[in-house]
């Protein structure tokens, strides 16, 4: 399940482009890998990332793992339901499972990303 | 901490070779996407096939079966086969009936385990042992260089000689009609499964098996050796061994019957919820866990006359200072897990550390090796978490925690009892 109109990075995290904020999530292939998250650590509202930066960690009985930012910004909010009901991002990933939003910083960084089509083939050849 | 002892050990490098699907790996794909396929000891094997969640629970309140096929089985038959196997293993196989299994462990010369086992006698002279699929290739390592007189015995007694006997891999399909793999089906319901593919008089049979007991029976009309075992602490249990040619149908007629598929995941959340040792994580592992210190001292006689390894046991079952011990914690979603290496903190110190871990419904249930003076049941006890990240490592969570490190835990538990049986 690859959504049209979202942008997506190597490491499965998609982003939503709207304006100078970018909303942003793991992809469907991403908590499947996972299996069922029993916690999210969220990034401070203020945090400023670099692109491929440390951003969140999602966690499953089984691993943790990175979550990257796919942008350079300043983190200006967080999915707060995440802390309590962190299954949110196995039963709705590119929906209210986001994890945070980011003002961009610079602009470049949402110009290098994959569209839906080239990250189906980047899957593909996995 | 125990240092490996290297005088005597035995060395086995395994071979590089890339995985196989397991003999139901056709099975997997026709019920689970490819991605939740991984390679474990030289085999592909479902991780999960719906979710381990599910899967968990379902071997807790019905039945579930797992691919096990994977798992070594070798046959020991001839004249010398019980005192060969009584030299070579812990248990005392001279009191093993026929139709009985039995928990054992296979150590080197210097006392280190090799494998923990299980042996059934089918035969006087003839048994099956089933061993842990990663440490199968080194186990039949071990045996052959037994034979050939090329590995240590005794180190106080040098010359010292024992009987072998012939061993023979049963999933060799050179073995012929006698070839077996391995199928479990675990939980509450495994009986009623069991006994929708049998005819009435095996159905009593199976009724009848007691623990760690087993008989060879029909199920579906296929030839089975079906045991009352199992590594999941499900009182109801049952590991069917069949041949290779037949483990899809018997599959697929479990499943009809009502079983539940279930992966490797739920395999090792089922078995770290009731306390079981996994090899390399509470026995031997980079911790060199005896099995006095899993809680498994009663597997080694140290009353028998002989048996390799046994002068390192006698000496371990008196000096040992640590043991595994079962630490429940709470598993509410958001609570971060608590993972392998994790430190155990006791009083603000460090007294030991995380081993395995596992979800089970609401808790979360972690076996440890710690401090034995402070692993009496019923003590609160904390777990500190070791950074999973970059940014946790540079906000200074630690990468690892030394014993007797003055720490402040991050979650509490306690210690619970050694095993739990459902």
């Amino acid at each position: 399940m690859v959504p049209k109109g979202l942008l997506y990075t190597k490491d499965h995290e998609w982003a939503k482009i709207e304006g100078d904020i970018v909303i942003i999530g793991i992809t469907d292939h991403a908590q499947n890998q996972l299996g069922e998250l029993t916690f999210v650590e969220l990034p401070d509202v203020g945090k400023e990332v670099k692109q491929k930066g440390e951003l969140a960690v999602v966690e499953s009985s089984k691993a943790a793992s990175d979550v990257y930012s796919p942008v350079t910004g300043k983190v200006i909010e967080v999915n707060k339901a995440l802390q309590t009901k962190p299954e949110i991002v196995n039963d709705e990933c590119y929906g209210t499972g986001w994890i945070c939003k980011i003002r961009v910083t610079d602009k470049a960084t949402t110009e290098n990303l994959m569209d839906a089509a080239q990250y189906e083939e980047y899957l593909k050849g996995l | 901490m125990a240092e490996k002892m290297t005088a005597g050990a035995f060395v086995f490098e395994s071979p590089a070779s890339s995985p196989v699907g397991s003999v139901l790996y056709d099975e997997h794909l026709k019920l689970t996407d490819k991605s939740h396929i991984a390679e474990f000891a030289g085999y592909l094997m479902p991780l999960w096939y719906s979710s381990i969640a599910e899967e968990h629970s379902a071997v807790r309140q019905r039945a579930g079966i797992f691919d096990c096929t994977h798992m070594g089985a070798l046959e020991v038959v001839g004249p010398n086969a019980e005192s060969f196997l009584d030299a070579v293993t812990t248990n005392n196989v001279r009191t093993l009936q026929v139709g009985s299994a039995q928990y054992s462990y296979l150590l080197d010369a210097a006392g280190n385990v090799l494998d923990d086992i299980i042996i059934y006698r089918r035969e006087k002279e003839k048994f099956m042992v089933v061993v842990n699929a990663s440490n199968e290739p080194k186990a039949k390592a071990y045996l052959a260089a037994l034979q050939a007189g090329k590995t240590k015995i005794d180190l106080a007694k040098p010359d010292r000689k024992i009987k072998t006997a012939p061993v023979r891999d049963m999933r060799d399909t050179k073995t012929g009609p006698d070839c077996r793999v391995d199928i479990a089906i675990q939980g509450p319901s495994s009986l009623d499964v069991l006994c929708k593919l049998a005819d009435a008089s095996v159905g009593q049979q199976l009724k009848n098996l007691k623990s760690f007991t087993f008989c060879q029976a029909k199920l579906a009309n296929i030839d089975c050796i079906i045991s009352r075992t199992g590594y999941t602490g499900a009182k109801v249990c049952f590991e069917l061994f069949v041949h290779p040619k037949d483990a899809a149908k018997l599959w697929q007629k479990l499943i009809d019957a009502g079983a539940l598929p279930c992966g490797l995941g739920a395999r090792d959340s089922l078995r770290v919820e009731a306390g079981l040792p996994l090899y390399g994580h509470e026995l031997a592992g980079p911790y060199n866990i005896s099995p006095f210190e899993a809680g498994y001292g009663w597997a080694v006689k140290l009353d028998k006359e002989f048996f390799i390894g046994k002068a390192a046991m006698e000496k371990i079952s008196k000096t040992c200072k640590m043991k595994v011990a079962r630490l429940e914690l709470s598993g509410e979603k958001g609570v971060r897990p608590v993972r392998q290496n994790d430190a155990v903190i006791c009083g603000g110190v460090c007294a030991g550390w995380v081993l395995s871990s596992a979800t089970a419904g609401s808790r979360q249930i972690a076996i440890v090796y710690m401090d034995k003076d402070k692993a009496t049941e019923g003590n609160s006890v904390d777990v500190y978490y070791l950074a999973r990240s970059e940014s946790q490592k540079n906000k200074g969570r630690k990468q690892a925690v030394q014993q007797g490190e003055r720490i402040n835990g991050d979650i509490t538990g306690k210690v619970v009892s050694r095993f739990e049986k459902f």
